[in-house]
């Protein structure tokens, strides 16, 4: 827990209030976000995103199994966020992947994808860095294309052949990015340090896709926001989510580019 | 399953049996850690962050005449080739992080940091056989990058007994074959066996073999840390300047 | 290298630095002869009679060996390993910033980044009255009006006590509260011991404080207060916006601490003469204060560290 002076706490807020924070950046700017991806070469797919000296990796993994009876057309997408001993805990974000994508045979098997988010170091925004992470990892994600044996029908689980070689890649232009806006006296920001966060009255965290689209919201904190406030706060995540998109894209393509001379 | 080929000599992964994975160790990964490494043993990962030595957290573990130890180690959900949730503090976790902390604590000079606490943290970030090994690796430079002093360098490496051969640094494949794994930490200077552990049977006189192949791992691996802490230490002195 | 800070370089700008970082190692290896160790390794001593071990080092098989990275030093007799990135090493005199964790009885517990919290007792302070006087039990009622949890302190290293506490003392007018600034956590091998720790850069209105164990208080300056006690107001919201840091110099706090994380990701040491030149630097090449974090000016920063070194080194033999 980070303890802060009254001192302290005052130049924190007075920053925010003349649009100046700490470290020189205005409310609605973020730091500077780095991704590397391909970390984990076990999995399908990996990256690490930094937000300053936030550190998180997510990992996709993809299994195969059985779709829900309920829906017999689409795949499973489940997410686990743990935290290393060293940061807090976290909770749980949903995505937005193209279900249908990931089944192969209809009601009998489809690709489970599981995510994982594990947070290396915490120094505030977590939730937008693991989003960040998340969308780098499914980018660098290859499912491995998969032969179905044609005499399988019926009650009979249908034989399932997994190529090496061949990958299909993943459509990640629908994965939104998180953005969250914190709210520190009369006025919010985003991507807060974790002495930012330690002020935060309420916050709340907006996925927005490339489209625009608000895909997803979360608000935490004790104290209660007006509904226009909240309102406002939706439209703003929105327009700041752009520049991340645009940041981010740059980031994973050069990122790609670097990981695939690697391989080379 | 022939583990070792027996017209070539070589392993499943192309190894020769006295050979090595490639390793690879990088100092400071952890942002607010006073001292992390990276240590990598072929596809085995894993990240140490060390804090400390900072003040006891509760008062009534406080030692007077030396520094308190702990140790945590954790497996990441995606470290193993079959993605399995594994509880925190499981009974396999909770040995690791006990014969860990053994391991470094017999190295550190927690004499000279009294009523004060180092705390180790380990995550596997992917697991290919050898994770303890690569763990206490992690934890040896992890520590000297926080500049905590220590008697010698702490390293391990372990080696097996398949198809009548003796294997050095197993893989998760060699290692879940079944055959007798040794892990062994030395002080390597002090030629002294800090860890030493091995399940399975085997006749006393390959194990002496084993041993020594292991120790001989082990020996490989303390050049190569002296190297990277070496490397590690001109870099901050030369930045820093006079 | 870069813990704290993770740049994204593009290609032109990794080479640049690859190339900026090659030179400073080149100068540093040519300007010390100290000689490097690493953990386990033997310091030779030529067989000398009456060697006195000192940190850093221990004996094994009659030969003294290095228990911590670092450069080893010989004063006379004396041998040790001066360690780079470690906690807090306190020596009698220092300078230090840190945070109150906890009031004890007659005392204040400080996290000062060593491996213990360091004591200020309530008869190592001036009271507010100024007086000199033995301290009552009511003084000990009212310590928290002097300093509560959280508040940050400067304070100067008195020595170590029989059980092996750290004592601290703050006995003068320039130490005690720091308010209406930012606290900055550095590696402590990066701050010089010199003579003045305390700086008033009167150019930018700002006070700024090198403690010796690597808290680098930046903050509004504040002209020392006449032992009078400021009388408790209950503020409004309104007082407090009109009490703000006013902005010029909120941007001069802000350039400055910029300044001082981008020197200690970078791995410089750190001085007053190093920040102000690199704040006086990003304001004369128009760098945004935020894009004082970035990959451009942090590769130029690089750049011009070689510079001075090299006209250093220039000056030091010609």
């Amino acid at each position: 827990m980070v303890g802060l002076s009254a001192g302290e706490r005052q130049f924190i807020y007075g920053g925010i209030a003349q649009d100046l924070r700490s470290d020189g950046r205005q409310r609605l700017q973020f730091r500077p976000i780095s991704v590397q991806t391909g970390v984990i070469p076990q999995a399908n797919g990996s990256a690490r995103a930094t937000l300053g000296a936030t550190d998180v990796i997510a990992s996709i993994k993809a299994e195969l199994g059985k779709p829900a009876p309920l829906r017999p057309d689409k795949g499973k997408v489940s997410i686990f966020i743990d935290c290393s001993p060293t940061a807090a805990p976290v909770f749980e974000v949903g995505a937005g992947i193209d279900l249908s994508s990931l089944i192969v045979v209809e009601g009998k098997v489809c690709w489970d994808l599981y995510i994982d988010g594990l947070v290396i170091s915490s120094d505030g925004n977590l939730l937008d860095a693991l989003a960040a992470a998340i969308k780098a990892a499914l980018s660098n994600t290859g499912i491995p294309k998969v032969s179905v044996s044609v005499g399988a029908s019926g009650e009979d689980q249908p034989e399932v052949d997994v190529s090496d070689e061949e990958f299909m890649q993943f459509d990640t232009s629908g994965v939104p990015v998180v953005v969250t806006l914190t709210k520190v006296g009369r006025h919010y920001i985003v991507d807060a340090t974790l002495e930012e966060e330690s002020q935060m009255s309420s916050a709340v965290s907006v996925s927005v896709n490339r489209h625009g689209r608000v895909c997803g919201l979360i608000k935490r904190g004790g104290t209660g926001l007006d509904p226009s406030v909240v309102l406002d706060m939706v439209s703003v995540a929105k327009h700041a989510s752009e520049t991340l998109i645009a940041v981010l894209d740059s980031e994973i393509a050069s990122a790609e580019a670097i990981d695939d001379d690697d391989a080379i | 399953m022939e583990y070792v080929n027996p017209l070539t000599g070589f392993r499943l992964d192309g190894r020769r049996p006295n050979e090595m994975r490639q390793i690879r160790g990088e100092i400071g990964v952890v942002a607010k850690a006073d001292g992390s490494a990276l240590f990598e043993m072929g596809n085995t990962k894993v990240i140490a962050a060390v804090y400390g030595p900072r003040e006891v957290q509760n008062k009534g573990q406080q030692m007077d005449g030396q520094a308190l130890v702990r140790c945590e180690y954790s497996m990441a959900n995606f470290s193993t080739g079959d993605r399995a949730r594994k509880s925190k503090g499981d009974r396999r976790s909770t040995e690791i992080s006990l014969v860990i902390r053994q391991t470094m604590e017999a190295s550190i000079l927690t004499h000279l940091m009294p009523r004060s606490q180092i705390d180790i943290f380990l995550q596997v970030l992917q697991a290919d056989g050898g994770t303890r090994s690569a763990c206490i690796n992690a934890a040896t430079l992890a520590l000297a990058d926080a500049g905590i002093p220590m008697r010698d360098l702490v390293t391990s490496c372990s080696a097996g007994y398949l198809c009548s051969t003796p294997l050095l640094d197993l893989n998760y494949v060699e290692d879940s074959a079944g055959g007798p794994d040794v892990t062994v930490g030395t002080l390597v200077k002090m030629d002294k066996v800090t860890l030493l552990q091995m399940d399975a049977k085997l006749p006393i006189e390959m194990f002496t073999d084993v041993l020594q192949l292991a120790i001989e791992g082990c020996k490989a691996i303390a050049n190569y840390i002296q190297e990277v802490l070496l490397e590690n230490t001109k870099k901050l002195e030369c930045m820093r300047g006079s | 290298m870069m813990r704290e800070l993770h740049v994204s370089l593009n290609q032109t700008q990794k080479v640049r630095l690859q190339a900026a970082f090659q030179h400073l190692s080149d100068i540093g290896s040519q300007a010390s002869s100290g000689l490097l160790v690493s953990v386990s390794d033997t310091i030779p001593v030529n067989n000398e009679d009456g060697i006195l071990k000192g940190h850093g080092t221990s004996e094994r098989d009659g030969q003294v060996v290095a228990t911590v990275c670092g450069v080893v030093e010989r004063v006379n007799k004396l041998v040790y390993v001066r360690a780079l990135r470690a906690r807090y090493k306190p020596e009698v005199g220092d300078i230090i910033v840190g945070r109150v964790i906890e009031i004890a009885p007659k005392r204040w517990k400080l996290e000062i980044n060593f491996s213990q919290d360091a004591v200020l007792m309530l008869q190592s302070m001036n009271l507010p009255d100024g007086i000199q006087r033995r301290r009552t039990a009511v003084d000990e009622l009212n310590m928290r009006t002097i300093f509560e949890e959280n508040d940050v302190i400067c304070a100067e290293v008195r020595g170590f006590q029989h059980d092996g506490s750290l004592h601290l003392q703050a006995r003068s007018q320039k130490y005690g509260k720091l308010e209406r600034g930012q606290l900055l956590r550095v590696p402590a091998y990066l701050v010089k011991r010199r003579k003045q720790h305390f700086h008033d850069l009167e150019q930018y209105g700002v006070d700024l404080i090198l403690g010796c164990n690597g808290f680098i208080w930046v903050g509004e300056h504040v002209v020392p207060a006449d032992n009078e006690m400021v009388e408790d107001q209950e503020s409004t919201l309104k007082d407090k916006e009109q009490s703000y840091t006013p902005l010029e110099i909120r941007q001069n706090i802000c350039r400055i601490a910029n300044s001082v994380r981008l020197i200690s990701a970078l791995g410089f040491a750190i001085s007053v003469d190093a920040i102000i030149d690199t704040a006086e630097a990003s304001k004369s090449s128009n760098v945004d204060i935020k894009d004082m974090l970035g990959a451009e000016f942090y590769v130029q920063t690089a750049e011009r560290e070689v510079q001075k070194r090299i006209s250093l080194l220039k000056k030091k033999r010609g």
